[in-house]
């Protein structure tokens, strides 16, 4: 059996640390050095001293300058593992940001949430007017993580798309928020990340219009294809069925399926596929696009997961979503069932969609300032965010209540 | 302005988005293709025009070049040399002023105080312990560019914290940790701390929170591996030299990558393909000739020049700690007799609060603890930030935060 490295050096400086750290030994009497000069490490240590030190390290200071150049203010909302507050610029309180706090998770004891670290790592890299900016980090004094977000007042896609009595938009706006969604995951593409939960209620919309991709707690990068990834993520309605049959190894074709059943649900104004099970939402991605078989898909019987029930269900054709998805035009349909094809590998890329047709047909995307934008006041916002379900696959139930919701509160 | 949104295929990513705030940044100079910054957009009308072949690598290092300057890598953790040692400096002389005055006020106080560390001692153990961390990520059976990410991240915390603060051996393991999560290999804490007698899952997080706010919470590491890959890809495509000196050369540049940028500070001063190209001098000089000599046809001879230049610079930095010197120095004892005074040094010299993590974490902790029962009330309270988890005390702690921030009586009634 190997032998852990660790062993070859008795002398390290840990072991060494445990017998200086122990009360006993404190009391002990005076060592000294070869030298003659009394030992330092025979002062009593004081970590509560350390804890309060008021001397800070450039790091520390570092963060001591980020923390304080905000002040936190109401709750904006509250996510899976995040609260999020409005705050301003200490310096000029006319600058609004987002601050987003992660919760200290009592389930999770392997200290920082996974989540916060990957938010984190991948919107430090990515800046790109539609995905969503991270001004500063910083950790407050009972080590909670702070991301300091830009802050976006207009809810998000989801609010728009459901909101069937106080907005109406057409194919023009579906197309400027289309290609703003296209571009910003086309970046993460670009950049070698997969954001891994894209819809509508990720989509977040700034004051000026503009659609920003936000919630980057289940992204990840995919420069290594070798290694296995987690199929457990996306949003069940939003998830391709490579995923739901357990893939382990995908692609940025896995962000732009959820691209399309957003595309779907901006015309349709309801989740096109919303299954309340797994099982279930293979059962309605074959009734709505197809059974997956080795011939439409080689190789997907092999992927472990696989079951598709026995009556195959043959590929819809362009007719089938020209009635559904017509007010998109030949070209916007031509381009949805691009995104739904089932074998990733046919899946057109977010490179292909930024040069697919449909952007240059009539009507021509609506300028972003003229977008429709969400009714209601700014104290709705935080009704609204209250009742926003969380990042991973959520059971279905809340769904439905809080749709029923939208229609009952209006 | 029209609005992007009527030409989505000009998405146009930012990049000058530098954050004027991070430290002096890498001068232009040493990023070779800074000149020639190819929109990465991916219709653009270069792209087209260039021969496929011809123009890979170079639009490969430029384009990689346009991203890599968003990185937080180049943005918060790339310095000039000098800066770098200043920055090392000052960390050291902070240590020890902090920590003289800390023994000096013990009772009875440390009289006379021990020598400390230098900056130069600093560097030595520095690499002492990241040898010792690789190790012990290879007997983790980590892949290399976890490996790496975890040295990286080791020695960037040690450019803003001193040896004599926080101990590094402790560290090393955090590092480790922490890498794992950084890169999505879930590691479970219990079976990583069962790997290494006498380190408990605990130690290993005592340091988490410290190391990430070292890390100034970036947490994505460029390595230059995957440049070597498209170079390797692009050589085999030239056709102008046989498998096996390719294959050799390969092998040699990945043993090169995987520790001589580790040991040197070329993270800090070098773009992720300038390091593999300084690696594949150092393997296959004719090779790297080749390759140069493609990506820059048409171009100017200076422009080439500079790159050439830029690369061998890097190449003198790599070859101070080339992958011989881990079994000819670093594993053999006589790395351990040169280490030997250095550790007795630190163990005399270091910061006596912080040498128990787990101590100084609970300290932490409880501190926040009766923050949040509203039991002390010291100047912190006033923090916009304390900690608050239940909703009903964030808004009594929101009240008093709009009356701090409204330039109100900072710290309410006594309590
Ligand atoms: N930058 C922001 N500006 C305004 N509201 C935001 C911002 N970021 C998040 N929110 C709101 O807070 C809620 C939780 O944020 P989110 O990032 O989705 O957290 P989670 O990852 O836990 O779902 C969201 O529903 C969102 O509407
Ligand atoms: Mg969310």
């Amino acid at each position: 059996m190997a032998v852990s490295p660790l062993i070859l050096h008795p002398t390290s400086a840990l072991q060494n640390t445990r017998s200086v750290s122990s009360p006993l030994k404190n009391a002990a009497s005076t060592q000294t050095s070869s030298n003659g000069t009394p030992l330092a490490i025979q002062v009593v240590p004081n970590a509560a001293a350390a804890a309060q030190s008021t001397s800070l390290d450039i790091a520390e200071q570092l963060n001591e300058d980020e923390k304080r150049k905000y002040v936190k203010g109401k709750k904006l909302g509250e996510g899976t593992y995040a609260n999020v507050y409005l705050g301003f610029l200490r310096s000029d309180p006319s600058q609004l940001v987002a601050i987003k706090k992660i919760k200290i998770q009592k389930e999770y004891t392997e200290g920082m949430a996974p989540d916060a670290v990957r938010e984190i790592k991948h919107l430090q890299e990515l800046s790109h007017p539609n995905i969503i900016t991270m001004h500063s980090v910083f950790s407050s004094k009972d080590q909670n993580l702070n991301l300091v977000l830009e802050y976006l007042p207009l809810g998000d896609l989801e609010m728009l798309i459901h909101d069937t009595e106080h907005i109406r938009y057409g194919a023009a706006d579906i197309k400027a928020w289309m290609g703003m969604l296209t571009r910003a995951i086309w970046f993460c593409h670009q950049n070698f990340v997969l954001h891994r939960d894209i819809k509508p209620n990720n989509l977040l919309i700034a004051a000026d219009g503009e659609v920003k991709l936000a919630d980057f707690g289940l992204a990840r990068s995919f420069s290594d294809p070798y290694r296995p990834m987690t199929s457990n993520v996306i949003t069940r309605w939003y998830r391709p069925p490579e995923l739901l049959f357990g893939a382990q190894h995908y692609s940025g074709a896995v962000d732009i399926w959820s691209v399309g059943l957003v595309l779907a649900e901006l015309v349709i104004r309801t989740p096109y596929i919303a299954g309340n099970s797994e099982i279930h939402q293979i059962q309605l991605i074959c009734q709505a696009v197809g059974t997956p078989t080795e011939e439409n898909w080689p190789g997907v019987t092999k992927l472990p997961d696989y079951t598709v029930d026995k009556e195959v269900i043959p590929l819809r054709g362009r007719d089938h979503y020209m009635t559904l998805f017509g007010t998109l035009g030949a070209e916007g349909v031509d381009l949805l069932m691009k995104t739904l094809s089932l074998d990733p590998k046919k899946r057109i890329t977010a490179h292909e969609m930024l040069k697919h047709d449909w952007w240059h047909k009539d009507p021509r995307p609506t300028r972003k300032q003229d977008l429709p934008k969400k009714s209601g006041g700014q104290a709705k916002v935080g009704d609204d965010l209250k009742r926003r379900p969380g990042v991973i696959d959520e059971e279905k139930g809340n769904k439905v209540a809080r749709k029923l919701d939208f229609g009952a509160t209006k | 302005m029209v609005s992007t949104t009527s030409r989505p295929l000009t998405g146009q990513p930012q990049f000058d988005t530098c954050d004027p705030l991070s430290p002096r940044r890498l001068s232009q100079a040493l990023l070779p293709s800074s000149h020639d910054s190819h929109d990465p957009q991916p219709s653009t009308p270069a792209h087209k025009y260039l021969g496929r072949l011809r123009a890979s690598v170079r639009v490969t290092m430029a384009t990689e070049d346009a991203r890599y300057r968003q990185s937080s890598q180049y943005r918060l953790w790339s310095f000039s040399p000098t800066h770098l040692q200043s920055l090392r400096e000052k960390t050291n002389s902070l240590a020890v002023s902090h920590i003289s005055s800390r023994l000096r006020a013990s009772s009875p106080p440390v009289d006379p105080l021990p020598d400390f560390l230098t900056p130069a001692d600093e560097a030595m153990l520095l690499n002492f312990y990241i040898v010792d961390l690789l190790r012990a990520a290879q007997f983790c059976e980590l892949p290399s560019e976890i490996q790496a990410t975890a040295a990286i991240f080791f020695r960037r915390f040690y450019v803003t914290n001193s040896l004599m603060t926080y101990p590094p051996r402790a560290l090393t393991m955090t590092c480790i940790f922490f890498a794992c999560k950084a890169e999505g290999l879930y590691y479970r804490l219990q079976k990583f701390a069962d790997k290494f007698p006498g380190i408990t899952g605990e130690e290993v997080l005592a340091a988490e929170y410290v190391l990430c706010q070292g890390l100034r919470f970036a947490f994505d590491v460029r390595h230059p591996y995957r440049a070597l890959e498209g170079a390797v890809m692009e050589l085999r495509r030239l056709g102008d030299f046989d498998e096996a000196r390719i294959v050799r050369a390969h092998q040699r540049t990945r043993d090169i990558l995987k520790f001589s940028p580790l040991l040197t500070d070329a993270y800090f001063h070098y773009t992720p393909s300038q390091i593999m190209f300084g690696a594949l001098s150092m393997a296959d000089e004719g090779l790297l000739q080749r390759l140069l000599r493609d990506a820059f046809s048409g171009q100017s001879e200076s422009s080439k020049n500079h790159v050439l230049e830029t690369v061998q610079s890097c190449r003198a930095m790599l070859e101070k700690e080339p992958p011989e010197r881990r079994t000819t120095f670093w594993d053999a004892s006589g790395s351990k007799e040169a280490m030997k005074p250095l550790n007795k040094k630190l163990r005399k010299c270091r910061d006596p609060d912080r040498v128990d993590l787990v101590a100084l974490q609970k300290a932490r902790r409880e501190q926040a603890l009766q923050k949040t029962k509203g039991k002390v009330a010291t100047k912190d309270d006033s923090d916009v930030f304390g900690a608050s988890n239940g909703t009903v005390k964030d808004d009594e702690r929101e009240a008093k935060r709009r009356r701090v921030a409204a330039g109100a009586d900072m710290f309410g009634p006594p309590l």
